[in-house]
């Protein structure tokens, strides 16, 4: 892992930072670890601030289920200081747990477990911020339910520093539960064909943490058999777990072990570009096999997707031209696509904005006006 | 603007019969749920189409004429009050516009009552998980404006969580569409934004809602205590041991005998000093193994006695008279003041002994009655607010209290908004420059502060202050 000594240590510091910037309309990139979450969009920045260094618990009681950290404290820091309590924070994010938290945050991250926890936007209950104009913000608090003042916490949620330098965040937390169980069925390749076969394991008596439809080819990088496959982790007490194994091995699933996930989050490869195309429940598997369809001659390409959710990952290997991408995120129709990452250049090839309305801009304008913050991440 | 041209410009809109503007006719509009506040509005419309909605604030808009939205007028906050500017009740817009069982959605108008949403899609096998106590009347554009909660919020989560869509009208007229009905949306999260904006950042024209699958079992249980700190002490210890019940509320001795003494009574043992409302819910393999663990908790934590409704009948009798408590403390005194802070969960034992003590040095009543399993308060303080120096002791009480909650490390308020109750207390959570954000978030909706003026942040706190344009 890069060093990251020479980070701002406090929230004073990195205002100082933020004012120096201001003052000389320099702007900046922010940065948590800046590994894969930073998804290889351009910025014209001339210099980082990173949080990397500002890391660490602020309050912890386990008795509240919820933790307070700095931004620059890892996913794995959470989860190990955590998990010594019995608990958890089940998010999960695509990518490693390398990431700090205020770089989660602030792309929006999320990943399978988001069928039974929701997304990140669920999970933060409060954060404190530094605007673009210096200013120390917080947003939320520290329990888990507040509706006082103006949800700047979801504002920020997902804004990638457009908005602010995420510092500090306090997260909701679960208690641990029995181990959870993961299991796997092969359905037919085809959507109009495994569609019925979802529905019916769905339909049986289970509350499942994560459902995943996997094609052929991330079956194969998950180790399993290549086929077009179901993956269902559920959780609960023992007994719980037991009844929904239980009931999903009368369906014709099979229990494998929980290194699946850890690889699935992993399966994007340096430079690759990865879509997230969503759609109605009911319109999935139909969305699944257009999309399947259109990246059937990319060499390399994968599929995941939540059947509960609506939702189609696409990962695009560096190989594929902007043409390529452009292809495949069109092929959903209207559907909603989210540039989860890509290569620079394709940013500059497709550079789709996604603030270019009259309030994104407003806020933009209202948090950030000298527009230092990361310019241009989110298209103009 | 002359009232008598804008009551003509409404009426040529809505029709003469939805627009009021007699003194006597707009009396019923002068408070909402928490009866400590009483302001006039100037007029009163009531739109019963979405475009005869839009066309009623565009024509505002021309004018520059504040007005305030309102749903059932159920908030306990202040927050639909319109103080001498035009009301603008979104009541008559109580279309279910559609309910897609297989994607487990909804679609309604802002005037759509909770609980007619809720009834329509039980047959389904669904339900709508956001339900406050005053479900049976409040509306959905009102808990959207207030990010409205309930007892089972505490697994479900609350409006916020339950939101997939809206299609707001600024106040400016522009009509936007917030969040994607049908996945995700890039960009600033500008629905999550709007969801609780206290009707200060537009109308929502149409809301698109999440429906939950009904579990599969539900167990209903009712712990009963001689001490309230006991009582406090086994609430955190339950969400301690992992269990998120669907719902645990508290109940304490003035409480309990104010239901039983009413037409609510729900067969709660009239001598104890707490009881907890315990709901567990999800599959029927598991719910006995959480329902032993919670037993065990409450009996070694000092329980007298643990009952489990038997039937559904029993639990929505048990329910009943959590969901009544408010009106049931009507027998109480005239005037009822109740707050909404929240805390840490394990600080409960500690606050309920803080506000006990208060209570005890200002010689007031107060029933607490709150969602536990959050550390969401509801001290409740019966008074007679026409006698000056009770109401001023309530007043005292009511800040200590609160400041007791801020100390403890919580918020203001958990479900009910700030609107005009909570705005004194909103600088001891924030900074200025936090409030100042938020003033700018709200311009980047309403650069005029028209909708809902002076309502969820102080005035003072938003820099460059411009008093209210024409119509105040």
């Amino acid at each position: 892992m890069e060093s990251h000594a020479g980070g701002p240590v406090t929230v004073a510091a990195i205002q100082a930072e933020i004012d120096d910037a201001r003052r000389r309309s320099t702007p900046v990139r922010i940065a948590g670890r800046a590994h894969w979450m930073d998804a290889g969009r351009p910025v014209a920045a001339e210099r980082t601030i990173t949080t990397a260094s500002y890391s660490g618990v602020v309050d912890y009681v386990p008795g509240d289920l919820t933790i307070t950290v700095r931004s620059g404290t890892t996913l794995g820091e959470i989860a190990s200081i955590t998990g010594e309590e019995g608990q958890w924070f089940p998010l999960a994010p695509y990518g490693d747990d390398a990431g700090t938290i205020g770089a989660t945050i602030a792309t929006g991250s999320s990943g399978p477990l988001a069928q039974r926890f929701g997304g990140i936007r669920d999970l933060v209950l409060g954060l404190e911020f530094v605007s673009g104009e210096g200013k120390i913000v917080r947003g939320g608090g520290r329990v888990v339910k507040n509706v006082a003042g103006f949800d700047l916490t979801r504002l920020m949620t997902g804004s990638w520093g457009t908005l602010g330098i995420i510092t500090e965040a306090t997260l909701r937390l679960y208690a641990s539960e029995a181990r959870p169980a993961t299991l796997v069925v092969g359905l037919p390749h085809s959507g109009t064909h495994f569609a019925p076969r979802i529905a019916a394991l769905l339909a049986a008596p289970i509350v499942p943490y994560a459902i995943q439809l996997i094609d052929g080819a991330t079956a194969m990088r998950l180790k399993l058999q290549a086929r077009t496959s179901l993956l269902i982790e559920v959780g609960g007490n023992a007994a719980a777990v037991k009844s929904q194994r239980d009931a999903l091995a009368a369906l014709g699933a099979e229990e494998i072990g929980p290194e699946v996930w850890t690889t699935l989050r992993l399966l994007d490869g340096e430079g690759s570009s990865v879509l997230r195309i969503s759609t109605l429940v009911t319109r999935l598997a139909e969305l699944w096999q257009t999309l399947q369809h259109s990246i059937e001659e990319v060499s390399g390409a994968l599929m995941n997707a939540s059947p509960g959710l609506g939702m189609v990952r696409c990962i695009i290997p560096a190989s594929a031209d902007a043409g390529t991408v452009a292809r495949i995120a069109a092929a959903g129709g209207d559907c909603s696509v989210v540039f989860e990452k890509m290569s620079p250049q394709m940013w500059e090839a497709l550079s789709p904005s996604v603030v270019a309305d009259r309030v994104s801009r407003g806020i933009k304008h209202a948090f950030d006006p000298a527009n230092i913050l990361n310019p241009g991440i989110l298209g103009e | 603007m002359i009232d008598a041209t804008l009551a003509e410009t409404l009426a040529s809109i809505v029709g003469e019969r939805f627009v009021l503007h007699r003194p006597a006719d707009l009396l019923v509009y002068n408070s909402d749920g928490l009866p400590g506040y009483r302001r006039m509005p100037r007029l009163a419309v009531f739109p019963g189409t979405r475009e005869e909605t839009i066309a009623v604030v565009r024509a505002l808009a021309i004018d520059g004429i504040p007005y305030v939205p309102r749903g059932a007028g159920t908030g306990l906050s202040g927050g639909a009050l319109a103080d001498d500017v035009v009301l603008l009740g979104l009541h008559r817009l109580k279309r279910v516009i559609a309910i897609d069982r297989e994607n487990r959605r909804a679609v309604v108008e802002p005037g759509v009552v909770n609980l007619v949403l809720n009834r329509l899609v039980a047959p389904l096998g669904l339900l709508y998980a956001p339900d406050p106590s005053s479900e049976a009347a409040c509306t959905i554009g009102g808990n959207v404006a207030e990010n409205a909660g309930g007892p089972h919020c505490l697994k479900y989560g609350v409006t916020l969580n339950h939101v997939l869509a809206i299609t707001a009208l600024l106040p400016d007229g522009e009509v936007v569409s917030l969040g994607n009905p049908a996945g995700e949306s890039p960009g600033y999260d500008l629905l999550g934004a709007f969801i609780g904006s206290e009707g200060c950042f537009g109308i929502a024209l149409d809301i698109t809602v999440r429906l939950t699958p009904k579990p599969q079992a539900v167990r209903t249980m009712l712990a009963d205590f001689v001490s309230v700190g006991e009582a406090a002490q086994v609430t955190s210890e339950i969400i301690g041991a992992g269990i998120v019940p669907a719902a645990l509320e508290f109940m304490d001795g003035a409480t309990i005998r104010v239901v039983e003494a009413s037409i609510y009574a729900a067969g709660y043992p009239a001598d104890a000093e707490a009881v907890l409302l315990i709901e567990l819910d999800g599959l029927a393999s598991g719910i006995d193994a959480d329902q032993e663990t919670v037993q065990n908790i409450c009996m070694s934590g000092g329980a007298r006695a643990v009952r489990i409704a038997r039937n559904e009948a029993e639990r929505l009798r048990l329910w009943q008279g959590r969901k009544k408590a408010f009106g049931a403390m009507g027998r109480l005194a005239p005037h009822l003041v109740v707050q909404d802070a929240v805390i840490p969960r394990t600080k409960l034992a500690s606050v309920l002994a803080r506000i006990s003590e208060i209570a005890a040095s200002r010689r007031i009543q107060v029933c607490n009655v709150f969602h536990a399993g959050d550390g969401n308060l509801h001290p409740n303080v019966t008074y007679n607010a026409d006698d000056p120096q009770e109401a001023e002791r309530v007043h005292e009480a009511m800040r200590e209290i609160m400041q007791a909650c801020v100390d403890a490390g919580g918020s203001i308020t958990g479900e009910h908004g700030v609107g005009l109750d909570k705005l004194a207390y909103i600088d001891l959570i924030f900074s200025p420059d936090s409030l100042a954000a938020m003033c700018r978030l709200r311009e980047v909706f309403d650069p005029q502060r028209r909708s809902n003026p002076g309502k969820a942040i102080p005035i003072h706190s938003c820099q460059e202050w411009k008093a209210t344009p024409a119509g105040r």
